[in-house]
């Protein structure tokens, strides 16, 4: 991959030439905000609890550019009353059972600040929350082998999607992401056990030379083919771990995927991981705007909550950068 | 659209179905010629409705063995449309990649279809709604499903001809897993395999009974699919107005015996026909397009004797 200097400002220019800016960006979330104050993953489709958060965590990143000042305070209430009794959030407001959005819902509003109460409910719904694969009769049936054909130490446990189902790698990340981002005196002490056995699991799941896929390593013998979300969340949620080999394994697989991304969320997802990792790439830009005229990313509004959060990861770096230079 | 219809028919009572078979080399082809020709010999009710098209995409594969190749959508849509269909919109909703646009683009479905925004719909992210489900094989007693699936008139299973490491074969039945949304279940939608594989897909099939199955065999996957198997030219679409008679032809196509694939054996009893006896074979005869596929050693006792 070749590296590129001052990626930032390329992208931004180059995203122009496709008419799409970090500005239409923000101003494409702050116009698709439903009256009830939530977003849903298209423009005018019901509020969903996973594209509120991200939209949220998306204009939180825009400090330079704050949104309208109601925004966020809109987003926040929504979320809090989709909450449900027991701390979880399910995908949709009415549904009755709690799922891995309430990592990302909990996530959004530590972000805002001021919904601690809510914030350590979902937390600790997650730290009960186990995975079915340990269950007895999971065990049981494992032992007489019927999915003798699977490669994985089943119990390592992370998170699952759904209750009552297994563990895989996204919903673990999620899970993993939040519980780093909450301070010390959040955490009860399972949290770190918990967060352990988690990071082992996602170890555990990687592809046969580097990467992940949804958490399937190997299948009857055949290598799993990993894929860009799984990867570049699973190397977000381990980034305290960035020198270990796996890391570092997984990240060249990822880098040396990126020019064959076809996707926006993908791409962006891919491009915030590779950044967080300091590693130069391509700029985002030319990719996204060539995808952006082709399809306009299907007006999805997790693509530009995603797009939003790699362009902040560029910019965080570059801040960085430029302290590094002051300090030394 | 079948959603409570009472399509839930006892075979005996069932009229018998019909399934045509297609020689198809190449994706080269005109295909679009060759469909509408088969289809028009079903005389199917068409005229104004909505029709959604569910091909199988599962990943971005531009080797063009994992999903339904885009032709075949393109040729259906074109043809369902010189049938008169009000409008034909395709939909899916993979289940491992979250990144369906990934996937559309790397199979590049744009060159088939034209301009995707509006006439693509991506079933993992649709608007929801909840649905009981109209058996109870598996532990599910509903599921939500994708507003676009619910408010079709007429709904198309497009799946591709494969072998599948847990089920034997993934065919029309097991191509609708992918209407369950990934929103509220997530990817892989796991829930269906701890509700248990086959009751779900009976589950399913009963609630959101395909109208109609036209399955891409023009290269197949056969061993360990239906992602990581070989790729397999069977040179064949199969084509009918019934999922389970289409399934079980597949099968044999394949060298599988349909009654031992347990899914496709109790389909038969309440949502198609299973027995050849009761499906009225159209074009090509199974013995001429026969292609015995290779299975994983663990399904070698549903190969056919």
């Amino acid at each position: 991959m070749p590296a590129k200097k001052g990626g930032g400002e390329a992208n931004r220019k180059a995203v122009s030439s496709g008419q799409l800016t970090e500005t239409s960006c923000r101003d494409f979330l702050i116009a698709s905000q439903n009256p009830d104050g939530g977003w849903g993953y298209y423009r005018a489709s019901p509020s969903s609890v996973e594209a509120t958060s991200w939209a949220l965590m998306a204009l939180t990143s825009q400090s330079s550019a704050p949104p309208p000042a109601e925004t966020r305070p809109r987003a926040r209430a929504w979320l809090l009353q989709a909450q449900l009794p027991d701390g979880s959030w399910a995908a949709f407001p009415g549904q009755r059972q709690g799922c891995w959005t309430t990592s990302m819902a909990s996530l959004a509003l530590h972000l805002q600040g001021g919904s601690t109460d809510a914030t350590v409910q979902g937390m600790n719904w997650l730290l009960d929350a186990w995975p079915a694969e340990g269950s007895l009769w999971w065990r049981l049936r494992h032992s007489l082998g019927r999915s003798a054909g699977v490669r994985q130490n089943s119990s390592l446990r992370g998170w699952s999607w759904t209750p009552g189902t297994a563990s895989w790698v996204e919903p673990t990340s999620h899970a993993l992401l939040l519980l780093c981002s909450l301070p010390p005196e959040f955490l009860p002490p399972r949290a770190t056990k918990r967060r352990r056995l988690a990071e082992r699991m996602l170890y555990d799941r990687m592809c046969p030379g580097g990467g992940w896929n949804s958490g399937n390593p190997l299948v009857y013998g055949v290598a799993g083919v990993p894929r860009i979300g799984p990867t570049a969340w699973a190397l977000l949620a381990l980034i305290d771990q960035a020198e270990r080999a796996e890391n570092q394994q997984s990240l060249e697989w990822l880098a040396s995927a990126y020019g064959g991304i076809r996707g926006a969320t993908s791409l962006a997802l891919a491009y915030r991981c590779l950044r967080a990792y300091g590693r130069q790439v391509a700029p985002l830009a030319p990719a996204l705007g060539e995808l952006y005229q082709r399809n306009r990313f299907f007006e999805s509004v997790l693509a530009v909550a995603w797009i939003l959060l790699a362009w902040s990861e560029e910019r965080s770096r570059a801040g960085q950068a430029a302290g590094e230079c002051l300090t030394s | 659209m079948s959603l409570a219809s009472a399509r839930l028919v006892p075979s005996f009572a069932r009229p018998p179905s019909r399934v045509a078979i297609v020689r198809a080399q190449s994706y080269s082809l005109d295909l679009g010629a060759l469909l509408f020709q088969a289809l028009r010999e079903f005389d199917l009710p068409l005229r104004g409705k909505k029709v959604l098209l569910k091909p199988n995409f599962v990943e971005p594969d531009p080797g063009g063995v994992v999903n339904t190749h885009p032709a075949v959508v393109g040729a259906a849509r074109e043809s369902f449309l010189r049938l008169g269909a009000g409008s034909v919109r395709v939909a899916e909703g993979p289940g491992h990649e979250r990144d369906t646009e990934a996937i559309v683009e790397t199979i590049h479905l744009r060159d088939y279809l034209g301009s995707l925004p509006g006439l693509f719909v991506d079933l993992n992210l649709d608007e929801v709604r909840p649905v009981p489900l109209q058996t109870r094989v598996s532990k599910l007693r509903e599921v939500y499903l994708p507003k676009t699936v619910l408010e079709a008139d007429f709904v198309v299973s497009l799946p591709k001809l494969k072998t599948h490491h847990w089920v034997g074969a993934t065919l029309s039945l097991k191509n609708m897993f992918g209407i369950v949304p990934g929103c509220c279940y997530g990817w892989p939608k796991n829930i269906l395999h701890w509700a248990g594989v086959t009751g779900s897909i009976l589950d399913i099939n009963s609630t959101v009974r395909p109208d109609f199955t036209i399955v891409d065999g023009i290269v197949g996957m056969e061993g360990n699919g239906p992602i990581q198997g070989n790729a397999k030219p069977c040179g064949v679409l199969i084509l009918g107005d019934d999922p389970v008679a289409v399934d079980a032809t597949c099968a044999r196509v394949m060298g599988l015996a349909p009654e031992r694939i347990d899914y496709l054996a109790k389909a038969g009893t309440l949502l198609g026909h299973l027995k050849p006896g009761k499906i009225r074979q159209l074009g090509e005869s199974i013995t001429s397009v026969r292609t015995p596929f290779a299975v994983l050693p663990s399904f070698q006792k549903l190969v056919a004797s």
